[in-house]
């Protein structure tokens, strides 16, 4: 009998069909394992602390809530912060895809979320045009960024990451400057809070006896989801950047635009990361810290390669990741834990995932053995 | 107990990859001095069985012996201090380092200066390898870099590596293909001088004639079994027989029509391109082609076809000159222009230009027509286009898939790999073929399908570039013969007024 | 103030921040001239100055706060941290053959988070106060005595950290192992064609772990320089974007150490002077912050120049795999 279960887990784990959803359940386990094993030798209960990061994220109900919340409050403003994640990491998807590693994914949102603060955030538009005004203005900057680097590239032969690097550091000391000359906010030391109509969030809202703030940001999210799977599966251009990302000489020869398609590749992929930062920094936040580079630009990174590249498994990836950052600072308070735990959740969750095709292959080679003894 | 009889000794060496049995229970003995040879078609094992030898892999089954004793080969240094050396058929060299580093390279004499840091020494190095190259004619320079050099030097410096580490049992594994007719000669003289300095060399080929001049004897391997061990006085008809394991007839094919020469498809005119290297790969080339012609380049490895090919594809601009397709100048035109205009291209390196390996075999069959219909309408992909029209291909073009459309290239073997570009290739109405080395590295079945479709092609009245490296290969197929050597083509011969040996000795850049 | 301390800052704040940055850049080349991606120089340099840093820390009551083998102590963990971490790029990209970008992005995520997590349960323990920082001081500058009286170049002497020193030996050093030496020959030969080596008898993965685990003692040595000099603690901010900036200048330098020595002595002076040049006009320093852009500006451009011959190592990113031709 057991090896009869041990032998349908290893099918499990390698099968064709079956590997792409095993493997990372078998990753996050693992990293839960481990992370719960931490937690033990810290002192604190592993469930609790679970339990905490679940509640954080609205996603299960605490024991008691402040006026006027509930968990609806938490899971809103989780989904908040879920939004941009997932447009960051849809993002470094579709670049990688041709091949680019877009490592600049948090200057395009500060440069986005900076120009649409200062051109929308302080106007007194009505929401109804300052709202897609923003969307727009973060695709567009993000985009014309994204394509910078792609020319750059096609024209002269500069490695992304190092021009993605360069431009990030321009970015932050730029906004950071006419954000400190011009719209600082004396008191935060942040830029002033934009206009309630140019939000990407719709704050203050009843519902059933309780606030909450309407993130419209995950509506960006997963529309864009659809919007790259389909680029990627059913457009010609989406078919060229995968023979590109795959092989490029193979992309020359059959005549495929090569340089056009990093191009086209990192303007999507930066329009995507420029949505990102106007649903963070218009819709999870309302202002703008001056001369920091959003740490979420390099966490999607993670959260892409633990989605393995796929834009549906990176919303599970973000959702995944995000309870772990949203939920951090409530499990802390619960169980006096330090609040970094979260971080090394998620760094095990990645380190795992790393070793995905390797597990795969381990239990190829069991079965192998097995099947042939 | 083993017998001293032998210096190298396979018992019942068997070798499993996924999916195949490379060595079946295979039981050889080599003798000390004598020039042993391997003969099979692609796929026969013979590689496979001397890279155990060279410690590369290990036997599943089965012992070797060495100097009659058992002896565990687990890597190529284990391999190499029992004085076994092995020239591999794709050369194991580094570019960018030069003659000398290459040899010392896992070897390195190591000094120190000033007692305290310790430092590779290149120059006692290179005077040793002066010395070896003088001994046994194997003339070298050691301070050029390898991607200085042409092929048969890098040969040289493959042999003068076994040399440098004193190797007595010297494995070649298909020494002979990138070679001229005048080149080969020289190698056989120096494995004879290296037979007369008494050392053992196991000659992997599927070329008789070779065997015939120089073996001493010889063991056909087919399917990954041992077919038959013979001295090399049998039969030419006998060891052909054996390889393939039915009656053949060893006279190459040809077609069975007379060539009827259409208008010129083809006309390039005073062509020059550079080289990766930045310098003249192609100088001053002028040919044309008419359509239902085979016009086949001939010519040593790196004397500019690759370069060539890649030009009148579209892959690299010209330096200089002009291409006519169908009269109209298409110079300027990129490769998708091309494509349209009627130009199929079939690469030397299937795997990096050919296809992309992570794709199904459907998507392979559309990379260079997906922006058309029926693959796409307004950039939309049709899906369900794809999966039809790579089943009519695959049926039409024989490519054997396991999972069919949906097969991922990398996991098909080569010859299929080659039969799926060829089928994209022909399936345009293009009237211009460039095929670059098709038959290379395929097995006996395939390069008969393949010739045959080339022949049927031209038939059909398209015009054929052929690049081959395979004299044989050219003088088979061809109905027009240009050399190309150093990047210019010395001369243009209709292939039924020349030979063999004036085509070799143009190969040699001799009659310039 | 004087143009004389401006054209004296200039050199002495350039070099305490090229000198780090091309330490750091050094250990990439070792790494990608053997053929491994090293994208993790951030987390690494952030491990090894974590664990330079704890040493300092631990080390302290037994030697009191003047003693001079405290920033030996520092850097011996430095080193020995940024190596044992790195052992888990090896692990990953030689033992498992992980996807290499990954693996790097992995170290990053990992140091980043066991590093803050660590140092406020350290803090915790010794000194049950909640801090996410160790105080470890600066080192002491020096100034050489004749070197540092030649005119206009006599700058760069004046005002030296000790470590500045150490990381030009080890550019010296470095560049004689990658050419000249036995280990070097075949680094590079791993980098370009790695079967060429495995056929040598030499061994690829061995080779290649021994890379890495230089890269992460260098890079954990200009960890614990960045935190020793200009910062004077460990704290998360060390992961300001160093190790990052190291990766470009390395692919600037086109994955060359003299070449890798001329961009980051290039960033450290353009930043310095941009930032002089500021404090001598007496502007505010938002307008310290605009004229910083300066040198990733001058990059930019100049990469536009110098960009169409780089030629990164030729296997960089293949996993060896002996059985693939």
């Amino acid at each position: 009998m057991r090896t009869g279960i041990s032998e349908t887990l290893l099918r499990w784990l390698c099968g064709d069909r079956t590997s792409s959803a095993a493997v990372p359940i078998c990753v996050a386990l693992l990293s839960t394992l481990v992370s719960s094993a931490a937690l033990l030798a810290l002192g604190h209960d592993p469930v609790t602390a679970m339990a905490a990061f679940l509640r954080g994220s609205g996603l299960m109900p605490k024991p008691s809530y402040a006026g006027g919340q509930s968990m609806l409050t938490d899971f809103m403003s989780y989904l908040g912060i879920l939004a941009p994640m997932m447009l960051a990491s849809l993002s470094v998807i579709f670049c990688l895809k041709a091949g680019m590693f877009n490592i600049g994914v948090s200057g395009q949102m500060l440069a986005a979320g900076f120009l649409a603060t200062a051109l929308v955030g302080y106007a007194k538009l009505p929401s109804g045009a300052a709202r897609p005004l923003v969307v727009l203005i973060g695709a567009a900057v993000g985009g014309l960024m994204g394509a910078a680097v792609g020319y750059l590239k096609y024209l002269f032969n500069i490695h992304e990451v190092v021009s993605c690097i360069m431009i990030n550091h321009i970015t932050s000391y730029v906004t950071g400057f006419f954000i400190d000359t011009r719209y600082v906010d004396v008191i935060t030391r942040s830029s002033r809070a934009c206009s309630a109509s140019s939000r990407l969030t719709i704050a203050g809202v009843r519902m059933g006896g309780v606030r909450a703030a309407i993130p419209l940001g995950i509506l960006i999210a997963i529309t864009a989801v659809f919007v790259v799977r389909f680029l990627m599966e059913r457009t010609t251009a989406g078919f060229g950047i995968k023979i590109v990302g795959l092989n490029r000489d193979a992309a020359r020869y059959a005549g495929v635009p090569v340089g056009r398609s990093y191009v086209f590749a990192m303007s999507i992929g930066g329009a995507l990361a420029g949505l990102a930062g106007v649903t963070y920094y218009l819709g999870y936040y309302n202002s703008i810290v001056p001369k920091a580079l959003p740490s979420l630009g390099y966490d999607a990174i993670a959260v892409a390669l633990l989605g393995n590249l796929s834009p549906p498994a990176a919303v599970f990836s973000s959702m995944l990741v995000t309870i772990f950052q949203k939920g951090g600072v409530y499990m802390s308070s619960v169980t006096g834990a330090p609040r970094e735990i979260a971080s090394v959740v998620i760094a095990l969750l990645l380190l795992f995932s790393a070793c995905g095709a390797y597990i795969r292959e381990r239990a190829r080679s069991a079965l192998g053995k097995r099947g042939g003894g | 107990m083993a017998s001293s009889e032998y210096i190298v000794e396979f018992r019942g060496v068997t070798k499993k990859f996924p999916g195949i049995t490379a060595n079946d229970d295979i039981s050889i003995g080599i003798r000390r001095g004598e020039i042993f040879a391997l003969l099979g078609e692609n796929g026969a094992g013979k590689s496979t069985l001397m890279s155990m030898l060279y410690g590369m892999y290990e036997p599943d089954a089965g012992d070797i012996f060495i100097r009659g004793e058992r002896v565990a080969l687990s890597s190529p240094s284990a391999a190499t201090a029992l004085g076994i050396g092995m020239v591999h058929q794709h050369f194991r060299l580094v570019p960018s380092y030069t003659i000398a580093e290459n040899i010392v390279l896992g070897m390195e004499p190591v000094k120190k200066a000033a007692e305290l840091f310790p430092y590779v020494d290149i120059g006692a190095a290179s005077k040793r390898i002066r010395d070896l190259s003088k001994t046994y004619g194997l003339e070298v320079d050691p301070a050029l870099r390898i991607e200085q050099v042409g092929v048969s030097t890098q040969q040289r410096v493959e042999i003068l590596k076994m040399l440098y580490r004193d190797a007595e049992i010297l494995i070649f594994d298909e020494p002979t293909s990138v070679l001229t007719p005048r080149e080969i000669e020289f190698l056989m003289d120096v494995m004879r001088g290296l037979r007369e300095s008494g050392r053992t060399i196991v000659l992997i080929t599927h070329k008789l004639e070779e065997i015939k001049s120089i073996a001493d004897r010889v063991a056909v391997l087919r399917r990954g079994k041992l077919a038959a061990i013979l001295p090399a006085s049998a039969s030419a008809q006998e060891m052909a027989d054996l390889t393939v394991g039915r009656p053949v007839s060893l006279s190459p094919s040809s077609s069975s029509l007379r060539a009827r020469f259409r208008d010129v498809v083809l006309q390039v005119e005073n062509l020059s391109v550079r080289g990766e290297n930045g310098l003249d790969a192609v100088k001053g080339v002028s040919f044309s082609i008419r359509g239902g012609e085979i016009f086949a380049i001939a010519g040593v490895s790196g004397n500019g076809q690759i370069e060539l090919a890649d030009a009148i594809a579209g892959l690299v601009p010209p330096c200089g000159g002009r291409i006519l397709l169908n009269g109209r100048n298409v110079t300027s035109d990129g490769v998708g222009r091309r494509t349209e205009a009627g130009v199929s291209y079939i690469p030397e390196d299937r795997q990096r230009y050919g296809l992309v390996l992570d794709f199904t075999v459907a998507e392979n069959l559309a990379i260079k027509k997906y922006r058309r219909a029926p693959y796409s309408k307004s950039g939309i992909l049709n899906r369900s286009a794809f999966r039809t029209e790579a089943e009519a291909m695959i049926a039409r073009y024989d490519i054997r898939a396991s999972g069919g459309a949906g097969t991922i290239a990398r996991f098909m073997s080569g010859g299929n790999q080659q039969k799926t570009i060829i089928a994209r290739e022909l399936s345009t109405d293009s009237s211009l073929m460039i095929f670059v080395q098709p038959t290379r590295g395929l097995d006996v079945g395939a390069i008969e399908n393949i010739h045959r479709r080339m022949l049927g092609e031209r038939d059909k009245g398209r015009a054929i570039l052929l690049v081959s490296l395979e004299l044989d290969e050219v003088m088979g197929l061809a109905d027009t013969i240009g050399v190309l050597y150093g990047g210019r083509l010395l001369k243009i011969f209709p292939a039924d007024r020349t030979t063999v040996g004036e085509v070799g000795e143009y190969m040699m850049g001799a009659a310039s | 103030m004087d143009v004389m301390d401006v054209m004296d800052a200039i050199p002495a704040d350039g070099l305490s921040f090229a000198m780090p940055l091309l330490i750091m850049a050094i250990g990439g080349i070792y790494c990608e001239r053997g053929g491994v991606l090293m994208l993790a120089l951030e987390g690494l340099q952030g491990f090894g100055a974590f664990t330079g840093a704890l040493s300092v820390v631990l080390c302290l009551p037994l030697l009191g706060a003047g003693s001079p083998c405290l920033v030996y102590i520092a850097m011996a963990g430095a080193m020995i941290g940024g190596m044992s971490f790195s052992l888990l790029h090896a692990l990953l990209c030689v033992r498992f053959k992980a996807q290499q970008v990954i693996s790097g992005m992995v170290i990053n995520t990992l140091a980043m988070a066991l590093t803050t997590f660590l140092t406020s349960v350290v803090n915790e323990a010794l000194t049950s106060q909640v801090s996410n920082r160790f105080q470890i001081g600066a080192s002491e500058r020096f100034t050489l005595p004749i070197l540092s009286r030649i005119p206009i170049f006599g700058g760069f002497f004046r005002n030296m950290y000790p470590f500045e020193l150490v990381i030009l030996a080890v550019a010296f050093v470095s560049w004689h192992v990658l050419y000249k030496t036995r280990f070097g020959l075949r680094l590079r030969a791993c980098g370009e064609n790695p079967h060429s080596l495995d056929a040598a008898g030499g061994n690829v993965g061995r080779t290649r772990v021994i890379a890495i685990m230089i890269c992460g003692a260098l890079a954990g040595l200009g960890g614990i320089f960045v935190a020793y000099s200009v910062s004077a603690n460990f704290s998360p901010s060390i992961y300001m974007g160093y190790g990052y900036m190291a990766i470009a200048a390395m692919i600037f330098g086109n994955w060359k150490i003299s070449p890798t020595f001329a961009v980051c002595m290039f960033f450290g002076l353009t930043k310095s002077a941009g930032y002089q040049i500021c404090l001598w006009l007496g502007m505010t320093s938002n307008y310290t912050d605009l004229l910083l852009v300066i040198p990733y500006v001058v990059t930019l451009v100049l990469l536009v120049f110098f960009s169409k011959r780089n030629q990164p190592p030729r296997a960089l990113g293949d996993p060896f795999d002996k059985g693939k031709r």
